[in-house]
């Protein structure tokens, strides 16, 4: 009986049970030339992959790209991943990295900042006067303005920090697991989330 | 007692301060603030948290794409430096080789070269037993000598140029040196543990 069932391994015509890959193996499978093995890594760690990078980008178009970048980064140093951490870990690593570099080629004045100059531009007046009527459209747009304004404010912040704060409190991760995707102590990555809350505090004021 | 550092600051407005500092904060209005606009910062940050869903149709156009795309990628390429790890894996084996040819290499460069050691029945000088490092070899005594033809005997089956072709740098004078410092006591263990090893060899 097969306690384990190694999947990639079944051909047609094997009666073999499919059963729950861990991730070591289906990287040691996509090692070997599966590449469906490679499309159920995807599958288990796009999503979040793409989350984060929208979360930098905040644009689907380009969370899109990055997230597809990721993978096909991810699967051609697939063998320098050991196993000392989680792949999800790594994966994370890799998309902080990617996104980062996208943030950087983008021009000085950036959408996200744009776009936070016409939210700052509604005033308190106008916010308050909307937030006091009863459910609406209005009421629900101006959530949306709102979420769409402490994201651009995230946008401004320095890219650590921004990573930090991204990784902690929407991927909700432990700091030791953010300071090894960042490469930086847990004292370090505190000291970042410190700042970026801070200076958030400052931006959303 | 101190104000909360920036790290236990964080912990704090995530309620996991240690409860020794905690007791700080209840009698230090400085802290209470700072922890409270951290939590006013970390609120609003965490009530925007969801990411707009994209198409049902995206999760699947995703998986094609990244399909494609590795579809034309070669395998995936050994790590740069992957093979430091079997090194590293070898690094026993590697000092039992250079603690051999530490033992082995005066012996065999000693006999190889060199012709001119003692035979049995030729005199020489008898060997001074005190141990003086500065004997010079000529002075082994006869019984002794015999342990020229065990070294000997064992230099025979060395093959240096292995040796050399395993990156084991010799160099015969300096071996010479090391093995002429040799008094007679050291040259009869010597002797004894060679011929203990070529038996061992032999079996």
């Amino acid at each position: 009986m097969l306690t384990r069932t190694w999947w990639w391994a079944a051909k047609p015509g094997y009666n073999v049970t499919v059963t729950n890959p861990t991730d070591s193996d289906l990287v040691a499978a996509a090692l070997a030339g599966d590449h469906a093995a490679f499309g159920l890594i995807v599958e288990r760690h796009g999503r979040n992959v793409y989350q984060l990078c929208y979360r930098f980008t905040g644009d689907h178009a380009d969370a899109s790209d990055l997230t597809q970048d990721v993978f096909i980064r991810a699967y051609r140093s697939l063998r320098t991943f050991r196993g000392h951490a989680a792949l999800g870990t790594w994966l994370y690593r890799i998309a902080v990295n990617v996104s980062l570099n996208r943030l950087a080629k983008r021009s000085k004045v950036s959408p996200a900042g744009t776009r936070l100059q016409q939210l700052e531009s509604l005033s308190r007046g106008q916010r308050a006067r909307v937030a006091s009527d009863a459910e609406s459209p209005t009421e629900t747009l101006l959530r949306g303005e709102e979420a769409a304004r402490v994201r651009a404010a995230i946008a401004r912040l320095p890219k650590k920090q921004r990573a930090t704060l991204i990784l902690r409190v929407y991927h909700e991760l432990p700091h030791e697991e953010i300071a090894r995707i960042l490469g930086s102590s847990v004292g370090a990555v505190k000291a970042n989330f410190f700042h970026a809350l801070k200076n958030l505090r400052k931006l959303l004021a | 007692m101190t104000h909360l550092s920036d790290a236990e600051l964080v912990d704090a407005a995530e309620g996991t301060l240690a409860p020794a500092r905690a007791a700080h904060v209840e009698r230090c209005a400085s802290c209470t603030a700072a922890i409270n606009q951290l939590g006013e910062a970390l609120r609003a940050a965490a009530a925007h948290r969801d990411v707009p869903e994209p198409s049902p149709l995206f999760w699947d156009h995703l998986s094609a794409r990244v399909q494609d795309a590795i579809a034309a990628e070669p395998r995936p390429s050994p790590a740069p430096l992957a093979w430091l790890g079997d090194i590293r894996r070898l690094a026993p084996l590697a000092a039992v080789a250079v603690i051999a040819a530490a033992l082995w290499s005066p012996v065999s460069t000693r006999w190889r070269p060199r012709i001119d050691a003692p035979r049995p029945g030729v005199s020489v000088a008898p060997a001074s037993l005190s141990g003086d490092r500065d004997q010079p070899v000529d002075a082994v005594d006869p019984k002794t000598s015999e342990v020229w033809d065990v070294l000997t005997a064992a230099a025979a089956d060395l093959e240096l140029d292995a040796a050399h072709d395993a990156g084991m740098a010799v160099q015969p004078a300096a071996i010479d040196r090391a093995v002429q410092r040799l008094n007679a006591d050291e040259l009869n263990e010597l002797g004894r543990l060679l011929q203990t090893e070529l038996r061992r060899a032999g079996n």
